[in-house]
């Protein structure tokens, strides 16, 4: 990378000690779409907006909620394209992981890895930083995980939250609704809700993605499943 | 002549009732030149696990270090103790990416699940290929000798004091038999609550 | 991908630091000893449903018996598996590898991965490799087209055929094939054709002994049987020869008591802010 000529990194400091590069790259996450995260006593679900500007889109061809291993889920919100290079790399991770280890890799170690991915492009020539916020979820150690991964590189542990357009009332209403007993099926309930919050107009089980991790691993919710949780929404 | 007997060394870990046990012979030499009777081949890589790293004493020390290099970044990393399943594969992912230019060690491994408190077994070629047996395993230039005698004495569900009798007269009869091995033997006795280290008297000759 | 900022992941690939050194030992007279073997009768077929793989236990370190059941038949996908016959280390390491390309691959095309996608990937890494990775294999499955079955050998060339066999017990077994194999087997004359072709190597063939090991792949679903037979049983050992307490005499005893801690959990601190820059 460092071998060609003007290949500095584009992420310098400003005076005032800021690095205006990744809070542009924050202001793209806040534009992006809306997701959220929630996790449960017994599991933990992750949810995003996946609306189409055109009718003749074609549905559930491109996801938004990915799977990493067996009982790791991915959601994203900002750019699409630089997820897709963040997953890639994660499932590879992954994998390296368990080849090494003959062990699932702990979501914790994963979500250190994709971190440090997202941090080597704040430091290094020619690149920009990713323009995405990661929800990573996750079971084992008989526990869920749910982690955000910023621009930055910096990562948090949450219980539960909301990240992309409108995030701050998405949490504000979190806020409000989480409890600690909360159980699965009422955190995909609570989330669906969270996102309702922000949506314009109908919100159908082809406009959202939720994915849901439990001790029996990782699952994208189809079509049918997201119809059955909206139906019970007002 | 093979460079894996090139030092001399014999070595075995069997399973037990809840224990395991690992012994290992005392000497160095060169060839047939006896240099010390006090060489550590056998080293503690966690609170119940031991690795024993029999063949050329130079790579002995080499992939200890190694070993515990990675071992300790793993446990830095994830704050926790690694397991002996774990480190086996370690060992042998370590081992094979030198496939086509190995160390000349031939690991035994042993350990209790740190959670489970379940008793592992394992040796592994000089490419890393694990064998992770339900009895015992062997290792070094007693190997042919120590499988004779593991497989008449070695019975299941031993306790730790019957099983130390039988690995401790397992090894010091094969190593007998053995002019490159022996020259005094250390056993360690793997339980959930203690490690007993015991320095047994053999032939010294 | 690894770099200078983020060396935490391990270049991949074989390390060659060894080798000047272990060349210059083979010129004093110390040639590399010989790693473990499996020495093996692995052995396939396609019946009417599926495909059936067979495979004995043992695996030898020159003469001697190092592993008296040990498993050669290796996951690959949850619609494939693959006997290794060859160097140990070198089936288990290939066939792991593959398995988690394939892996990744499922992940990426979001469906089942086809048996001739893992045939390519094996043979272009051992074609790679020049017949040096000694990994021979019998590969099966499942997938959208129906059943497969392949054959890898050790320099990357690949057969596609209704029965094989792989290993130093490989003519045993297929003799048992020739004289019997026909198409549209049911699975238990399948399994009982399979079963005596690598009874056929274990008797017969001095590489390959212990049990017997069946894998059934069929469309959805997969039997793994580990010790589908035990060929060989031992006898009831009819006498202990324990120690009593006390035989060994002991020079010098230490012990140190482990304190049984719990497992301690790695706590992040959660900064409320999404913005990470203040």
């Amino acid at each position: 990378m460092a071998t060609e000529r003007y290949s500095f990194s584009l992420t310098t400091f400003s005076p005032s000690g800021k690095l205006v590069q990744i809070e542009y790259a924050l202001a793209a996450v806040a534009a992006g779409a809306p997701s959220v995260g929630i996790k449960a006593s017994n599991g933990v679900v992750i949810a995003t907006e996946n609306k189409h500007k055109s009718i003749l889109y074609d549905e559930h061809s491109v996801n938004k909620v990915e799977m990493i291993t067996s009982h790791i889920g991915m959601v994203y919100s900002g750019m699409g394209p630089d997820y897709r290079l963040l997953v890639k790399q994660a499932r590879k991770m992954a994998q390296q992981y368990f080849l090494v280890y003959k062990e699932p890799i702990p979501t914790v170690q994963l979500v250190q890895r994709v971190a440090a991915v997202m941090q080597e492009y704040t430091q290094s020539g020619g690149v920009r930083p990713f323009g995405v916020s990661l929800l990573i979820c996750g079971w084992d150690n008989n526990r869920p995980y749910l982690f955000q991964c910023d621009p930055s590189g910096a990562y948090f542990a949450w219980k539960a939250t909301a990240m992309g357009k409108n995030f701050i009332n998405g949490k504000t209403f979190l806020e409000k609704r989480y409890s600690e007993d909360l159980e699965l099926d009422d955190a995909v309930h609570t989330a669906i809700l969270t996102l309702k919050e922000s949506f314009e107009g109908q919100m159908t089980a082809d406009n959202i993605e939720v994915g849901i991790c439990d001790q029996t691993g990782f699952k994208r919710l189809d079509p049918s499943n997201v119809k059955d949780y909206l139906a019970n929404i007002p | 002549m093979s460079i894996l007997s090139y030092n001399g060394s014999a070595m075995v870990a069997m399973k037990g009732k809840n224990c395991v046990a690992i012994a290992t012979d005392k000497r160095f030499g060169i060839q047939a030149q006896t240099i010390s009777m006090d060489f550590p081949k056998v080293f503690q890589m966690g609170p119940h696990l031991f690795i024993g790293l029999p063949g050329l004493a130079t790579d002995t020390q080499t992939v200890m270090e190694k070993l515990r290099f990675r071992k300790n970044l793993y446990e830095l990393k994830e704050n926790r103790h690694i397991t002996p399943t774990v480190f086996a594969s370690l060992v042998s992912n370590m081992l094979y990416e030198k496939r086509f230019g190995p160390f000349f060690v031939e690991p035994v491994i042993a350990g209790l699940d740190s959670k489970t408190g379940e008793p592992f077994v394992c040796n592994m070629d000089l490419i890393g290929c694990p064998n992770a047996p339900e009895d015992f395993v062997v290792g070094g230039t007693a190997s042919a000798q120590l499988y004779g005698m593991c497989e008449s004495l070695w019975e299941p569900d031993l306790g730790p004091d019957d099983l130390f009798e039988t690995i401790s007269q397992a090894l010091i009869n094969a190593f007998d038999r053995d002019a490159i091995s022996g020259w005094g033997a250390t056993v360690y006795i793997i339980e959930k609550d203690k490690i007993t280290t015991k320095e047994l008297k053999t032939r010294m000759d | 991908m690894s770099s200078v900022l983020c060396p935490d992941i391990p270049n991949s690939g074989f390390s060659f630091d060894n080798c000047a050194r272990n060349a210059t030992l083979e010129g004093k007279g110390f040639p590399v000893p010989k790693a473990t073997k499996t020495g093996t009768t692995i052995a396939g077929i396609i019946y009417e449903d599926g495909v059936i793989l067979g495979a004995d236990t043992r695996a030898t370190e020159d003469t001697t018996v190092s592993d008296k059941n040990c498993r050669k038949i290796h996951y690959l996908a949850s619609n494939m598996y693959c006997c290794g016959a060859g160097t140990a280390a070198d089936t288990e390491m290939t066939t792991n590898m593959i398995a988690s390309q394939l892996e990744l691959h499922r992940l990426f095309t979001n469906r089942t991965v086809p048996v001739c996608t893992a045939n390519q990937l094996l043979k272009q890494y051992l074609f790679r490799y020049q017949g040096y990775i000694g990994a021979a294999l019998v590969l099966g499955g499942v997938d959208n087209t129906g059943p497969h079955l392949y054959s890898i050998y050790p320099h990357g060339s690949t057969d596609k055929l209704p029965y094989t066999t792989m290993g130093s017990g490989s003519l045993a077994a297929m003799a048992v094939f020739e004289s019997r194999w026909k198409p549209g087997l049911t699975e238990e004359e399948g399994k009982k054709l399979v079963r005596d072709a690598i009874a056929a190597g274990i008797f017969n063939d001095l590489g390959s002994g212990s049990n017997v090991d069946l894998c059934v792949i069929r469309k959805g679903s997969v039997e793994y049987l580990r010790t589908y037979e035990e060929a060989n049983k031992k006898g009831k050992r009819q006498s202990s020869y324990r120690y009593p307490p006390g035989t060994t005499a002991i020079l010098s005893t230490k012990t140190a008591n482990i304190e049984v801690h719990d497992v301690s959990i790695q706590r992040i601190d959660t900064d409320l802010l999404m913005d990470t820059t203040s």
